[in-house]
């Protein structure tokens, strides 16, 4: 009897399924009418998508032969799109019958206009001490809070050929008194023989670690408000000499799916920092030529994931006891960053070496790291910090900075793609002064 | 009804739905698209990340790459972010970033549909871009990835 049972709830189960399909094909069958409107429905639907291609293809064709705009927009190799109006015909002619596309013409590809971009930023910032951290954009001292707007850039390009093209970016930076100085932070020809081989001759950012790579100057491309102490431009009071003038060589090197890569760099640096104490003085380290070699791998098997290292090397003088005594100065640099799926993980070290060069045998070693981690959360982005730089007491270059260390946390939002609101709080502890706390609040855009 | 044919006629049953549900994820695929005069005929999955991120320039022949995406929202920008790991708000970011950084020109060439997809193929002779498989036309060519074209078992894009 069971067995009866079981094979009945079958049949019951395969006639289910046989009668669905063939009721809902009865019911197209029976209904003329509804098979009509539906054929009518694709035609027309058929007919919008025809018309739409032909006002596209109008409008490409339109933009080809207009002639090229001197200040481009978002792509200057493309025209952009203008809205659909109700005037607009189509073409009475078929897609097809339209003349075979031509190859594109120069000026369409390879616009010879100058690109354009910008970025700046609004901050107030307040500290429980009444000097500056660092010699940063118009913090005032005497004040324990104040607004101040750091750097306000304009990042300009032009396409000279297919290989060659040109890359400024203009600074201008706000220092005491709300006075503004300008700055060339980079200016750059570059020549991209292959993808294996991209020279870069000018003034540049030299690729020390991957913050420098990645972030360059625009505070709206950074998660938090600030560059790890490390990574500040040397202008402001960092530790690294942030540019050179010279020559950088990078490409991959074919490495299948380790996706190797590489950095080489000779050019002349000048470095002048700012203590960064407060005390107003300025070190000028009247650098020699310098050499940085780094490599860097993205591995296929996990996108996001960049691995990389450098090795600077430079000579310069010790400001304080005269431009006669040169050091050696050797960066080694390692870091391990993911950045994928929302989340954003950036740990870079440093050992910063400097070796007398002449009258004594003295070596100082400043090692030094930061630790960033954050995660998209739809408009916000939640994020914590850690750093750490520890530059011996004797070491009379880095006589302002000594033992600092301390976390900082905040989010940043962003209200849309091209503006950002970020808030801050720090707490760094510091060798033979008291511990320093910071609140700082930003609006950082791009244009 | 004996039970053999029972048994039967529910394979068959299931049979059929299940390749009703592969159809349907097949139609999801999502074509790699290139000029018809451009040789390359298979792109690894490596190659093409490096490609939509904007870190491999040229094609092998030394053609400059030419990307050409679609807005948000379609399977085409789905699959895209999917291949990049990011979403549309870091995916901007990340083309802003990279025309601060000097690696790149300017960001994607954006379009709204596949007509004008296939315009861009035809004006560009370096132009790559996604297209949903149903929606491949005439003139464009289509790239294996890892050896698969869309349809086949195992396509990784969709």
């Amino acid at each position: 009897m069971p067995g009866r049972k079981i094979r009945t709830r079958i049949d019951c189960v395969l006639l289910a399924l046989l009668l669905v399909p063939a009721s809902s094909w009865a019911q197209q069958a029976n209904s003329g009418d509804e098979a009509a409107i539906t054929q009518l429905v694709q035609q027309i639907k058929q007919l919008q998508q025809q018309d739409h291609d032909l006002q596209e293809r109008i409008k490409i064709l339109e933009a080809k032969q207009a002639p090229a705009p001197s200040v481009p927009a978002a792509d200057p190799g493309l025209p952009s799109p203008s809205p659909q109006t109700a005037e607009q015909t189509p073409s009475p002619a078929p897609p097809e019958a339209a003349p075979a596309p031509s190859p594109a013409p120069r000026e369409w590809h390879d616009v010879r206009g100058i690109q354009w971009r910008g970025f700046g930023e609004v901050n107030y910032q307040v500290l429980n001490q009444r000097k500056p951290e660092l010699g940063t954009g118009g913090f005032i001292p005497g004040s324990a809070g104040n607004f101040y707007t750091d750097d306000f850039g304009l990042f300009l390009t032009s396409r000279l050929t297919d290989k060659a093209s040109v890359l400024s970016e203009i600074i201008f930076e706000e220092g005491d008194a709300q006075s503004y100085s300008l700055n060339l932070r980079r200016m750059l020809l570059k020549y991209d023989y292959n993808d294996h081989l991209k020279f870069s001759f000018g003034r540049y950012q030299t690729n020390i670690g991957y913050y420098n790579w990645a972030f360059r100057s625009a505070a709206w491309l950074q998660t938090t408000a600030d560059r790890p102490l490390v990574m500040q431009y040397a202008s402001d009071g960092g530790l690294l000499p942030t540019q050179a003038v010279g020559v950088s060589v990078t490409g991959t090197i074919p490495s299948g799916k380790l996706g190797l890569h590489y950095i080489a760099e000779y050019g002349s640096s000048d470095t002048i920092r700012p203590d960064i104490n407060g005390d107003g003085l300025l070190n000028d380290e009247n650098n020699g030529n310098q050499i940085n070699l780094g490599l860097f791998l993205r591995p296929d098997t996990v996108p996001g994931l960049q691995i990389g290292g450098s090795y600077y090397h430079d000579k310069i003088s010790n400001f304080i006891q005269g431009p006669s005594l040169r050091y050696g100065q050797g960066i080694v640099n390692g870091y391990v960053v993911y950045v994928a799926h929302g989340i954003e993980f950036l740990n870079e070290g440093f050992l910063i070496r400097y070796a007398a060069l002449h009258f004594s045998d003295v070596v100082f070693n400043t090692p030094a790291f930061y630790s960033q981690i954050s995660k998209r959360i739809v408009h916000i982005r939640p994020f914590f910090r850690y750093q750490y730089i520890n530059a011996s007491p004797n070491n009379s270059i880095y006589n302002d900075v000594g033992l600092r260390l301390g976390p900082s946390f905040g989010a940043r939002y962003d209200l849309n793609d091209y503006i950002a609101f970020t808030a801050q709080l720090d707490h760094t502890v510091r060798r033979g002064e008291p511990d320093l706390n910071g609140l700082q609040l930003q609006w950082a855009f791009t244009f | 009804m004996g039970a053999r044919s029972t048994a039967t006629l529910l394979l068959l049953g299931l049979t059929l739905l299940c390749s009703a549900r592969d159809a349907e994820d097949q139609d999801r695929d999502v074509a790699v698209v290139v000029n018809t005069g451009n040789p390359i005929k298979n792109v690894s999955l490596g190659d093409l990340r490096r490609i939509f991120v904007g870190t491999k320039h040229l094609w092998p022949g030394g053609q400059a790459i030419k990307l050409v995406t679609r807005g948000p929202g379609c399977s085409e920008r789905m699959a895209l972010l999917k291949l990049m790991a990011m979403s549309e708000i870091e995916y901007k970011q990340y083309w802003t970033a990279q025309v601060f950084r000097g690696e790149a020109d300017a960001e994607p060439f954006t379009v709204p549909s596949v007509g004008m997809q296939k315009e861009a193929l035809n004006l560009f002779p370096g132009a790559i871009t996604l297209v949903k498989m149903t929606e491949v036309k005439p003139g464009m060519k289509v790239l294996r990835v890892e050896g698969l074209l869309p349809g086949e078992a195992g396509y990784p894009l969709r």
